[in-house]
């Protein structure tokens, strides 16, 4: 509401969370698609591009959740890993098909030892799968390389995306179980959805089109 | 390291917070009484029961036995107990209406997030002891009056989850894939619904409607729409109870269906629903039907009070700085009086005026300090041969004076 209120002048009908990176350019390729241009600004630091009745909040991919279950943003578009990482509630009624991973189990190639401790930045999806399998590791939070752990023998695993395997292969890294697969989801707030729905439903049935072509 | 002074998600409120906090739960209790609903108390402090459907985020004590307490975390297990206890024939099935409504503190123990406290108050009612349309149909109109009468404009979702465990029944759905798939549902997530009927082989007319559920939303139409393939009679009788609960009402508008609510808390079993408002994205009551699993016939709902009082900030919001001063609002029916003298006070007091005691010693200080506590009049002791009210000084420029003349008629009345 602070950053909506003042500058942005009246609430456009749809607030969109996107996230930065290359996901953006794809979300706002497929937004255009259904007929929802916004302008990006010439300033590469904007945090909000506006278009006619939409504006774009642009932010870390973590936070997308967090902007769309509170009703700051209407909807949004993020990774399905981070959804299941943040134990979402949120509405995510079209996989938008780009941004495909692999959330994975990792290891050295040929490790055959026990898995005592799993590095990820996945803590939660890595506790859950391990709990599933009945392990008792411990798991340790990383916020990014996680690879690294597994090199330097900070941990004996460790549960990260996987989009190629490059990076795998040039470190000598194996796949050794896939734990999720992940893709762009359109997120829409529960709120939202039943409150505009006369809008959103048929935005929903158009990005679902559009993804089905692309 | 410096310690918070109270723990995470725990707050103190300001007057002005407090104030309207009481003034909501006051319209509510009287919208409820009205109904006919009365109003009872359970306590705070509860046996720890593993099968309490919160007992994972309860927050939890040791008594001095040894045994382990828990806070409340939700009021209608409590209101069961109450129910379970003082009408034990109720409990045991048998048909009576009875009404009650509550209000106080329940406590979570989770994760303080953002925007989530662990103590929040409550307001709610349970309407127990009958199982009809007619009887889901009385709570969702309350549940849409309660958050007019705070101001707001309601649009109510309503559900009914025995639909989805119909279709999950007639499909063959294996229980240990029934949490995932309601989830699924639940989110409308519909990638995700595809691939596990698909992967756990599901064919057929019940296993088309899973994947259909989730977008089943919107009005009355969309339960025509489940009607045309139902598969099994129970599915029949879940929309059969919905489209009953819609006839009860003459004015729909506010409310909408969706087939896919799918994943509520454990103990509900039919019905169920909450409530909306618009430019807000939270949800600021929830309900539903839970015939069969606390109590034999038993629905309710409860309205988290610190939502809406920030709904209805927020849709105060465009007027703020704006040419209402609503600081000043109201004040004129109800005038802020500090008094050095007492008995002139009672008098006004009695005749439900507020008059704040001053404790400076003489006039001068008298009028700073009441000018500081924001004071519209001070009054001060008559003296020998004055008329009672003559000392009655008004402190603010363009005071009302309508509002003077009251005070002073009311200090100057008979029987002073």
């Amino acid at each position: 509401m602070s950053e909506g209120g003042q500058a942005g002048g009246q609430r456009p009908w749809l607030v969109v969370a996107l996230p930065k990176g290359r996901v953006l350019d794809q979300s706002l390729a497929m937004l255009k698609d259904v007929g929802l241009a916004v302008e990006v600004p010439k300033d590469p630091r904007a945090l909000r591009y506006e278009g006619d009745g939409v504006r774009a909040l642009v932010m870390r991919n973590a936070d997308v959740p967090t902007y769309v279950d509170l009703g700051v943003a209407d909807a949004g578009v993020v990774g399905y890993d981070v959804l299941l990482e943040a134990g979402s509630r949120l509405y995510a009624p079209v996989d938008l098909g780009f941004g495909r991973c692999r959330i994975s189990l990792i290891r050295p190639r040929g490790a055959t030892g026990p898995v005592r401790r799993v590095a990820s930045k996945y803590p939660r999806m890595t506790t859950e799968y391990l709990r599933r399998l009945g392990s008792p590791a411990e798991v340790v939070e990383l916020s990014g390389n996680v690879e690294l752990a597994c090199l330097s023998g900070l941990a004996d695993a460790v549960v990260d995306v996987v989009e190629t395997g490059a990076t795998l292969k040039a470190n000598d890294l194996e796949e050794v179980d896939v734990i999720a697969l992940s893709s762009a989801r359109f997120v829409v707030n529960r709120a939202a959805l039943k409150l505009k729905s006369a809008r959103l439903r048929p935005l929903i049935a158009a990005l679902r089109e559009s993804a089905q072509q692309g | 390291m410096t310690r918070a002074p109270l723990p995470e998600g725990i707050r103190f409120l300001d007057p002005e917070e407090a104030a309207a906090r009481a003034e909501a739960v006051a319209t509510l209790r009287d919208l409820y009484r009205q109904w006919g609903y009365l109003r009872v108390e359970v306590p705070a402090l509860e046996r720890l029961e593993p099968d309490h459907p919160r007992a994972s985020k309860a927050f939890k004590l040791v008594d001095v036995g040894g045994s382990v307490l828990a806070l409340r975390s939700d009021f209608t297990p409590a209101l069961a107990r109450l129910v379970r206890t003082a009408y034990p024939a109720v409990a045991a099935g048998e048909e009576r209406p009875l009404r009650f409504s509550y209000d106080g503190l329940v406590w979570h123990a989770i994760d303080p997030e953002l925007a989530r406290g662990r103590e929040f108050t409550q307001v709610g009612i349970e309407l127990v002891g009958v199982s009809s349309a007619r009887a889901d149909a009385e709570l969702i109109h309350l549940a849409r009056e309660s958050v007019r009468a705070l101001g707001l404009t309601p649009r109510v979702e309503v559900g009914n989850p025995a639909y989805v465990t119909a279709l999950f029944d007639a499909a063959g759905v294996p229980d240990g894939a029934r949490g995932g798939l309601a989830d699924a549902i639940d989110r409308k997530d519909q990638s995700a619904v595809i691939a596990l009927v698909e992967g756990h082989g599901l064919r057929g007319p019940a296993a088309d409607a899973i994947v259909e559920v989730p977008d089943l939303y919107g009005g009355p139409e969309v339960v025509d729409e489940a009607l045309s393939r139902v598969p099994t009679a129970a599915a029949r009788r879940a929309l059969e109870r919905l489209a009953g609960v819609l006839d009860e009402f003459e004015d729909q508008g506010d409310l909408m269906l969706d087939l896919g609510m799918a994943r509520r808390l454990s103990y509900y079993t039919g019905v169920t629903f909450r409530a909306y408002t618009f430019d807000f994205g939270q949800p600021l009551l929830g309900g539903g039907r839970y015939d069969g699993s606390l109590l034999p016939r038993a629905a309710g709902f409860a309205l988290g009070l610190g939502r809406v009082l920030a709904a209805v900030e927020a849709a105060r919001e465009p007027f703020d700085g704006g040419a209402v001063d609503v600081s000043t609002a109201g004040r004129h029916a109800d005038p802020l009086v500090a008094s050095l003298d007492d008995a002139a006070a009672r008098r006004l007091r009695a005749a439900g005026v507020r008059v704040v005691r001053s404790v400076a010693d003489e006039p001068a200080a008298a009028r700073a300090e009441a000018v500081t506590m924001g004071a519209d009049f001070l009054l001060l002791p008559a003296h020998a041969g004055e008329r009672p009210g003559e000392r009655l000084v008004a402190l603010r420029e363009g005071h009302d004076h309508v509002v003077e003349q009251r005070l002073r008629s009311l200090l100057a009345a008979e029987g002073a």
